[in-house]
């Protein structure tokens, strides 16, 4: 039982993107596809990047998902085209909100997925650091990504204690439960954190130096024709702005 | 060399981590003269709160850089002032092992955290490369790279963040009790670690309350007591003093052999009653083999059964099963003609986990008893925390009591719930011979009161000193149930752990 964000092994895939790639097919699903920005002059494009993360979901042999989320895209848009103008009154808008909601989402929803379970977090970091952003950026990002295993294995021993001490929503109350699990929990992370301070500082953490990474990290074949995927939806907006 | 030149330390409020009512000393450093030469592996030892982790503290400079307090004297390494190098510059020749496992890793996979020292440093990937092999080979954990660390058990955790200090190839290590949380095969494990260290003539400073495995290891013993050193000498010298003599300055055994006869105890009268285990079993889901698989087995009250095994042996899946954590299990456990299923065992057990922190919701001692109570009775929730010598801090905040307390607090409440069986899982881990004292006293008080005491331990000591019977899980079976009542079953036991 594993619960991480982003993963620690990495696993053969057939496509290895470089982070910065995903990066920016995230933001530009986000930009196009949740946000709708420019969606008239982007046509039928929107659908080309909408696939996008279930083609690599495909690729990446994650097959089960990728046809879950085609397919709810394909019904949404079904629904859209074919049922909704046969519809009427407050069911339409409601018909309408979810599908339109789910199309847009979906996408996102999608990408996000493939990038935090096929990015480790090593090469998040290297590619952060290739991007020339701070230590001061960097390291506390690799903390929460240390964290947040430990706040998993931290809660589940909570849980184990509440249901030992028989304490249950029934007996003690909504607010009451909130509490007892927030207490112990912070005191545990605290405690956590500056241990781990200690050692990272007595590890050179932090020194005058420019630290190195191991981990290599750099753009391939595929990573430049989804780049220029990205920037022709760009490309595609600012020309429309244009007209 | 290492240079401590008439130094005394108290730590600022703020940073002070009182152990115990009793330690009124609180890691503070009195007049200390101190000179530790290259290539020497110095065994720091002595009760809780005695200042030798504030001592270490120095040497990879955490005091003053990390934690702040009030400093006379000086601390010199090679002749030059340590209180003015930076943490950075000494992490380079200072390499630092701590006691807990979980909080020692930056990284979330294993390759990562053994370069991490050496990125740090700014070294050539391809140099870092090279180290990383190297220490991967040297230390045996080859097969462990590029694996999530938080799916290792502590020894492996603890193996990992060795070869992260090596890498960075210091020449000086300490190590602030690196066993406490290992069991006795992951602690051998640790002292290959620590002769490889000594032959490759590196200096080695280690705190520990462990002695037995670092025997005949260090070259020389300091014990120290309330801020000052009490005792200064050769491990041969060391050895030569009865181990009565080393109880009387608070250590633990240094030689199993001989804490046998120290702690012998005498076991518990007849057995009152007993539960008894009518095939439980237990898998994991999606897992087609039972991880657990006891036949039928009995369990006395009245008397504290110590449950010990290899790694992976099913212990831990044993006492959660036990206490009915696990819903899946199969199998019931019965006393006087009623048996109970793991929904009803959750009512009838209680488990003191290795971190009580997790234990403790309330805001105050009082409110701990109550909410395990049916009804809220004020007097016998003092009368319980009378018995647990908790009475004063009956409205202190759960989270400002010591380690010690904490587990009593937690027992406290376990009371109130009426419960009967009592499992504790790894109650000693990194605590002196006082502080096992009085752990060991409290599990008799509840033996006493007829309640049933399990503990999952592989502290050998401490079931020698508490334990009445032994179970021995392996495979998740019990392959031994004996009384720990004869000079043959203690060296029995004794076998079982020399590894």
């Amino acid at each position: 039982m594993k619960k991480e964000f982003l993963v620690s092994e990495k696993k053969n895939e057939r496509v290895e993107l470089d982070p910065r790639t995903k990066l920016a097919l995230l933001i530009t699903i986000a930009v196009f596809v949740l946000g709708q920005t420019a969606s008239k002059s982007l046509g039928a494009y929107v659908i080309v990047l909408a696939m996008l993360p279930i083609l690599l979901m495909m690729i990446s042999g994650k097959v089960k998902n990728a046809v879950m989320f085609l397919l709810i895209y394909v019904c949404c848009m079904l629904v859209t085209i074919y049922a909704v103008p046969e519809l009427s009154g407050a069911f339409q808008y409601v018909v309408i909100a979810l599908c339109s909601l789910f199309m847009r989402f979906l996408p996102g929803i999608a990408m996000g997925y493939y990038t935090v379970t096929t990015t480790t977090v090593s090469e998040f970091i290297a590619a952060m650091e290739k991007m020339h952003i701070t230590d001061k950026i960097t390291i506390p990002m690799s903390v929460i990504f240390r964290f947040f295993p430990t706040i998993f294995e931290e809660c589940s021993a909570i849980n184990d204690a509440m249901k030992m001490r028989g304490i249950s929503l029934r007996n003690a109350g909504a607010l009451a439960i909130v509490e007892y699990r927030l207490v112990p929990m912070l005191m545990c992370s605290v405690k956590i954190g500056e241990e781990l301070s200690v050692a990272s500082l007595t590890r050179g953490l932090g020194g005058p130096v420019k630290r190195t990474n191991i981990c290599s990290i750099g753009f391939r074949a595929a990573d430049i024709i989804l780049l220029a995927v990205c920037a022709a939806a760009f490309v595609l907006c600012i020309v429309g702005a244009i007209k | 060399m290492i240079e401590f030149k008439d130094l005394s330390f108290s730590y600022s409020s703020g940073n002070v981590n009182k152990n115990d009512e009793t330690d009124t000393n609180n890691g503070s450093l009195r007049n200390i003269d101190l000179t530790v030469r290259d290539g020497e592996f110095v065994l720091l030892t002595g009760s809780s709160g005695c200042g030798k982790t504030t001592l270490i503290r120095f040497i990879n400079g955490l005091i003053p850089n990390f934690f702040s307090g009030d400093i006379k004297g000086e601390v010199l390494l090679d002749g030059k002032n340590i209180s003015e190098m930076s943490l950075f510059d000494l992490s380079s020749r200072v390499g630092s092992v701590f006691q807990n496992p979980r909080s020692q890793f930056f990284n979330v996979d294993t390759t990562s955290e053994l370069a991490f020292g050496c990125e740090n440093h700014g070294i050539e990937v391809s140099e870092i490369k090279k180290r990383v092999n190297e220490v991967s080979e040297k230390l045996a954990i080859k097969k462990l790279m590029g694996r999530n660390i938080f799916a290792m058990s502590g020894g492996e955790k603890q193996k990992i963040a060795c070869g992260s200090v090596v890498a960075v190839q210091p020449d000086i290590y300490v190590l602030d009790e690196p066993s406490s949380n290992l069991d006795v095969y992951a602690a051998d494990e640790l002292r290959k670690f620590l002769v490889m260290l000594k032959s490759a003539g590196k200096t080695v400073v280690i705190v520990e309350h462990r002695l037995y495995y670092l025997a005949d290891l260090a070259d020389r013993v300091i014990v120290m007591n309330e801020g000052t050193i009490k005792y200064d000498s050769t491990m041969e010298n060391f050895r030569k003093l009865s181990e009565n003599e080393r109880a009387g300055m608070g250590l633990r055994a240094l030689s199993l052999t001989d804490a046998a006869d120290v702690y012998k105890k005498t076991v518990n009268k007849e057995a009152c009653d007993s539960w008894h285990i009518n095939d439980l079993r237990f898998r994991f889901k999606g897992e087609n083999e039972d991880v657990l698989n006891i036949k039928d087995e009995s369990i006395s009250s009245g008397r504290i059964t110590a449950v010990i095994g290899h790694n992976g042996a099913g212990k831990t899946t044993f006492s959660r099963v036990l206490c009915g954590l696990e819903k899946r299990a199969k199998g019931t456990i019965e006393k006087d003609g009623k048996a109970y299923n793991s929904k009803q065992r959750l009512k009838k057990c209680y488990m003191i986990m290795q971190d009580v922190n997790h234990q403790l919701f309330t805001e105050s001692v009082l409110d701990e008893i109550f909410i395990s109570m049916e009804e809220k009775n004020e007097d016998e929730a003092m009368d319980l925390l009378r018995q647990m010598d908790l009475e004063k801090y009956s409205s202190a905040h759960p989270m400002s009591l010591s380690g010690g307390q904490k587990q009593r607090a937690s027992i406290a409440s376990a009371m109130a719930a009426k419960r009967d069986i009592f499992i504790f899982d790894e109650p000693t881990s990194g605590l002196d011979l006082y502080h096992m004292k009085q752990v060991a006293a409290a599990l008799g008080a509840l033996a006493d009161s007829g309640k049933t005491v399990v503990v999952v331990t592989h502290d050998v000591e401490f079931v020698l000193m508490c334990c009445d019977e032994v179970v021995h899980l392996e495979e998740g079976n019990i392959t031994e149930h004996y009384a720990l009542d004869s000079d043959e079953s203690r060296k029995h036991l004794l076998d079982f752990f020399n590894v």
